[in-house]
């Protein structure tokens, strides 16, 4: 699923059956997400765990 | 608990372009007045990995509360008129009863972070917005003026979206302008 461009160079072009088949493999959020508690409600699907959550309205 | 497979994803596939989600909050606008100050960025992927972590944990636009609005730019673009890069641009804009614009907004992102667009270069981003009855899916892109462009990213995003009804290319400049009045420049 990769094409090179005229140049030579990788073009780093993904097809939507290439792209999908990852869908499954990657469940977890990407380490180092941190996200506002007040979004997290409104936002993420569930179980997103303290770890993630930063409370930026603390003073 | 999957917190113990964390780490152990290879961050094998990078992407052409980082992208960041923006989320403008429906329950912070009522107490803010001035459009997109509750905008905040949410997340900066660079990799096909990274964005299927992103994706598979916040909500698809069907449950998003009404007037939730959804950004997925290319890194450094904000998703505002004023940003210097959509100061002359436009968007096409698909259009989905309230709940079935899922998909569409997959298919949409996939194609954007896999490069399918052939004037790829002319995309600042996509957003999703959640309104009362419909859920409404744009694609921006960075000089309206460029017609060739404008007409080859919106038929091939009909096509990829297997969209058949008319779709419409609106300039940023009338819709500043005119608001809800501002007319088509482009339709296919």
């Amino acid at each position: 699923d990769h094409e090179k461009d005229g140049s030579g160079n990788m073009a780093k072009k993904y097809s939507r059956d290439f792209l999908l088949k990852f869908a499954e493999q990657c469940t977890d959020l990407p380490q180092g997400f941190e996200i506002a508690s007040d979004i997290s409600e409104a936002l993420m699907t569930a179980n997103v765990n303290a770890f993630h959550l930063v409370d930026r309205d603390s003073y | 608990s999957s917190s113990s497979k964390r780490g152990v994803v290879e961050q094998s596939h990078p992407l052409e372009h980082s992208w960041t989600f923006w989320f403008d909050n429906p329950s912070a606008k009522s107490k803010q007045a001035t459009w997109g100050s509750s905008m905040r960025p949410i997340y900066t992927f660079a990799s096909v990995e990274q964005f299927w972590g992103l994706y598979n944990n916040i909500h698809h636009p069907s449950k998003l509360a009404v007037g939730a609005d959804f950004h997925c730019f290319k890194y450094k673009i904000e998703p505002k008129w004023e940003d210097p890069v959509c100061a002359n641009g436009g968007k096409w804009t698909v259009t989905f009863p309230r709940g079935k614009s899922d998909t569409c907004w997959l298919y949409t992102l996939l194609a954007l972070i896999g490069e399918q667009f052939e004037y790829g270069d002319e995309i600042c981003g996509a957003v999703v917005s959640v309104r009362g009855r419909q859920e409404k899916v744009a694609l921006w892109t960075k000089n309206a003026a460029n017609e060739t462009a404008q007409i080859s990213i919106g038929k091939q995003w009909k096509e990829l979206l297997d969209y058949n009804d008319t779709i419409g290319f609106i300039f940023h400049d009338d819709a500043k302008k005119h608001d809800r009045a501002a007319k088509n420049r482009y339709t296919i």
